[in-house]
């Protein structure tokens, strides 16, 4: 058993250091969050490249009344030529070509009151920005000048105060009870977050697996490993050994997340939910918008059980990896080529999709049938599970989900195991589910 | 005392019969040649006494008693399709394997070291397997089946591939194995290295062992009583009735004739030889026994023929 153990412990070791002492893994580990940062901070920056100088616009304003609605904003200076226009009569783009620099020429015709149409004439293609300014700018004057026109006193004052939006104030009973905040849209976030988390780990540290064994076999050093211990021991520590490249992973993920947070102050809040609570209470008492937003967040955070959706995130990702991990395993293991690889894994890719829709679909209502059933099929129940936990989820739901999740992988693993065992080693057998029957008697 | 033994071993794959009732018995320290054609059965054994796979039904003895999960560390396996973990440097593979067979980290670190001066490739260990020639990755191959000293050797096909300046250092080295003790099977279809280096084998075709026994011994039993004649005289030789036929004459460079006779039923060695040094000067006689490779050939085309009219 000891030999057992340590055999497994060498073979574990063996795959943490061929893929996590790679120096591509240690670059892709810190690049993949600098990229991710990167795709979401980068439409900014280049919208700030894209604003460039700016642009003058010529104004012929032909209803003699909104000439001056169209104001000068960063990007544009607007110049009424109204009289040039009208006087010289000449022909608008022989204008346009002699001035130079002149980036439109917007027209307000007379009937623009009823036609709520305006022409902008240009060389270039229009910019967005300019025909959303222009609208804006028309829109707003005439619609002043619409309400001004009825002749009733305040009447825009009126119908600014009966523009009024409802906001759902959702309170969760426990038991006996007890009030708690519940934020359906926080915990939706947060759920779905997590759920993509598990999927994309899943399929990651999966493929990891494949790889390793569709290597071993492909090269043939297969034969070798197998008389040195048993295929088990082998499946075992590959399987131990990614999980630790993904633990490895996370834990250096996290790191830069509270390295992250400390710059911004945040960690200290998020990690414990007794100063999120008091931070709620602080921040209601300021009377700005951004601390009302903060505040609302903070106390929404506070009414969900962060560490309790660890435990259970970690309890999940581990019976989902085992689970999937095992059948990429037995997929890899029933591969010739290099290349025949990913034809392998289109069972357990399939799987996982479902899984992440059936959590989608989920998210608008956690507590329905579809979410119940789908949080316990253990092929779905490692994301599925996550969209719901936010919403307080019933712990022994939770207990007998984990339960048969963590048992059917171990199933799986002892099927995969069979598969694996008979795989390995045999070549030139295409795949077929006839084989694999026989595999397993 | 045999070091390993099969008794009644079979194994059935996906409803072909890979192994019948196969026994095979190796003595300790002895070199031992398993033989057959391509898909008689050798990798299917090789495979249980490495205990990779598990014999359907039969018995498997190692040094005395049933092959047992720990005698992994005492054999050492080359197959013939041998791969590397390419993107690992040799000495993490070496280590890797010998740490495996249940080695302790130091010793596996000393034994790398000598068996890397042996082989020249101590200045490689640190490279990795994909920047070695195929002659090194060969040697790289070789230390890790050996590094842990098994006292069982297991080659399929060890020449194949190799050059012959490599052929030659890995015979060398099996042998000085050998003498260390070691007992050594050589699965092979290369007829000519089992003459040269095996003392006992077993033909297997058709998933059953067909012969098996001392090399020598079994070479003089398939003798068909051919002999080889020197004589000094220039005259004619002639075949007599009863007593030998002759296959073949010709000159012989040293002057005089050098004939291949086939003694009739009865006749004894001593017989021919006295009638003949009676009449010429006789000058040499020596038996021709049969070169493995013939007795491989015989034994599996009738051994095949004999099945196929049987399934007639």
């Amino acid at each position: 058993m000891t030999n057992n153990l340590s055999r497994i412990a060498i073979i574990a070791r063996h795959e943490f250091l061929a893929i996590a002492g790679k120096k591509s893994f240690i670059v892709m580990t810190i690049l993949v969050p600098l990229i991710s940062l990167a795709c979401i901070g980068l439409p900014y920056v280049m919208m700030q490249f894209n604003k460039g100088d700016v642009e003058t616009v010529a104004v012929v304003d032909e209803s003699g009344r909104y000439g001056k609605a169209i104001t000068d904003n960063d990007e544009f200076r607007f110049h009424d030529i109204t009289p040039i226009a009208s006087d010289g009569g000449g022909e608008l783009h022989e204008f346009y070509q002699q001035q130079e620099g002149l980036y439109a020429i917007v027209i307000i015709p007379a009937d623009v009151d009823s036609s709520l149409t305006v022409d902008i004439f240009s060389e270039n293609a229009v910019r967005m920005g300019l025909q959303r300014h222009v609208a804006q700018c028309l829109g707003d004057t005439i619609t002043q000048s619409l309400i001004a026109s009825y002749h009733i006193p305040q009447l825009d004052k009126i119908i600014a105060d009966s523009h009024v939006e409802v906001s759902p104030n959702c309170v969760k009973w426990s038991d006996n009870g007890e009030e708690s905040r519940s934020d359906a849209e926080l915990a939706s976030v947060i759920g779905l977050i997590l759920a993509f988390l598990t999927y994309m780990f899943v399929m990651m540290y999966g493929a990891m697996i494949l790889t390793s064994v569709v290597e071993e076999k492909t090269n043939r050093i297969i034969e070798v490993m197998v008389s040195c211990c048993k295929p088990i021991e082998l499946l075992l520590g590959k399987i131990i050994g990614v999980g630790f490249v993904g633990i490895a992973q996370i834990a250096i993920w996290c790191v830069f997340l509270g390295v992250i947070s400390a710059i911004f102050g945040i960690g200290s809040v998020v990690s414990n939910p007794d100063l999120l609570a008091q931070q709620a209470q602080i921040a209601s008492t300021l009377d700005t918008d951004t601390a009302d937003i903060v505040g609302t967040i903070s106390q929404s955070l506070a009414s969900i059980n962060l560490a309790g959706i660890a435990i259970c995130f970690v309890l999940y990702f581990i019976g989902g990896y085992l689970l999937y991990g095992s059948m990429f395993a037995a997929a890899g293991s029933t591969v010739d080529q290099p290349n025949e690889g990913s034809q392998a894994t289109v069972p357990m890719m399939m799987f996982l999709v479902l899984a992440l829709w059936a959590g989608i679909a989920c998210m608008d209502n956690p507590d329905g049938g579809l979410a119940w059933w789908c949080s316990m099929i253990p092929f779905t129940s490692p994301v599925v599970m996550m969209v719901r936990l936010p919403y307080d989820v019933p712990l022994w739901e939770i207990a007998l989900s984990i339960a048969i999740l963590l048992g059917s992988a171990l199933g799986i693993a002892f099927v995969a195991a069979k598969i694996y065992r008979k795989g390995i080693l045999l070549y030139g057998k295409k795949f077929s589910w006839k084989n694999i029957a026989a595999w397993l008697k | 005392m045999n070091f390993i033994e099969t008794k009644d071993v079979v194994k059935q794959y996906d409803g072909h019969l890979a192994l019948d009732r196969v026994s095979i018995n190796v003595p300790q320290g002895c070199v031992f040649g398993l033989l057959g054609p391509n898909g008689a059965g050798k990798t299917s054994l090789i495979r249980i006494l490495n205990m990779i796979t598990r014999a359907d039904s039969g018995e498997v003895l190692f040094d005395g008693h049933p092959l047992h999960e720990k005698d992994i560390a005492n054999i050492g396996y080359l197959p013939e399709e041998r791969g590397l973990y390419r993107k690992m440097k040799v000495a993490d593979h070496i280590m890797y394997i010998a740490r495996l067979r249940g080695m302790r980290s130091n010793d596996a670190r000393d034994a790398m070291r000598k068996w890397l001066e042996r082989f020249d490739l101590t200045q490689w260990a640190g490279k990795k397997i994909e920047a070695l020639s195929k002659g090194m990755a060969q040697k790289v191959q070789f230390i890790s089946t050996v590094i842990h000293s098994p006292k069982l050797l297991i080659f399929d096909e060890p020449f194949s591939g190799f050059d012959p300046v490599n052929t030659e250092l890995l015979k060398k080295e099996i042998l000085h194995l050998h003498d260390e003790g070691a007992t050594i099977i050589f699965s092979t279809h290369n007829m000519a290295s089992v003459e040269e280096v095996c003392e006992e084998f077993a033909l297997i075709n058709r998933s059953r062992v067909v012969l098996d026994g001392k090399v020598s011994e079994v070479r003089r039993r398939f003798s068909k009583k051919l002999y080889k004649v020197d004589i000094a005289d220039t005259m004619k030789f002639d075949p007599v009735d009863g007593l030998f036929s002759i296959e073949h004459t010709q000159p012989s460079p040293f002057g005089g004739i050098t004939a291949d006779i086939r003694l009739a039923a009865t006749v004894t060695m001593h017989d021919a030889v006295a009638y003949i040094n009676d009449r010429y000067a006789l000058t040499a006689f020596h038996e021709l026994l049969p070169s493995m490779n013939e007795i491989f050939i015989e034994t599996v085309s009738s051994n095949n023929h004999q099945s196929a009219s049987h399934n007639d």
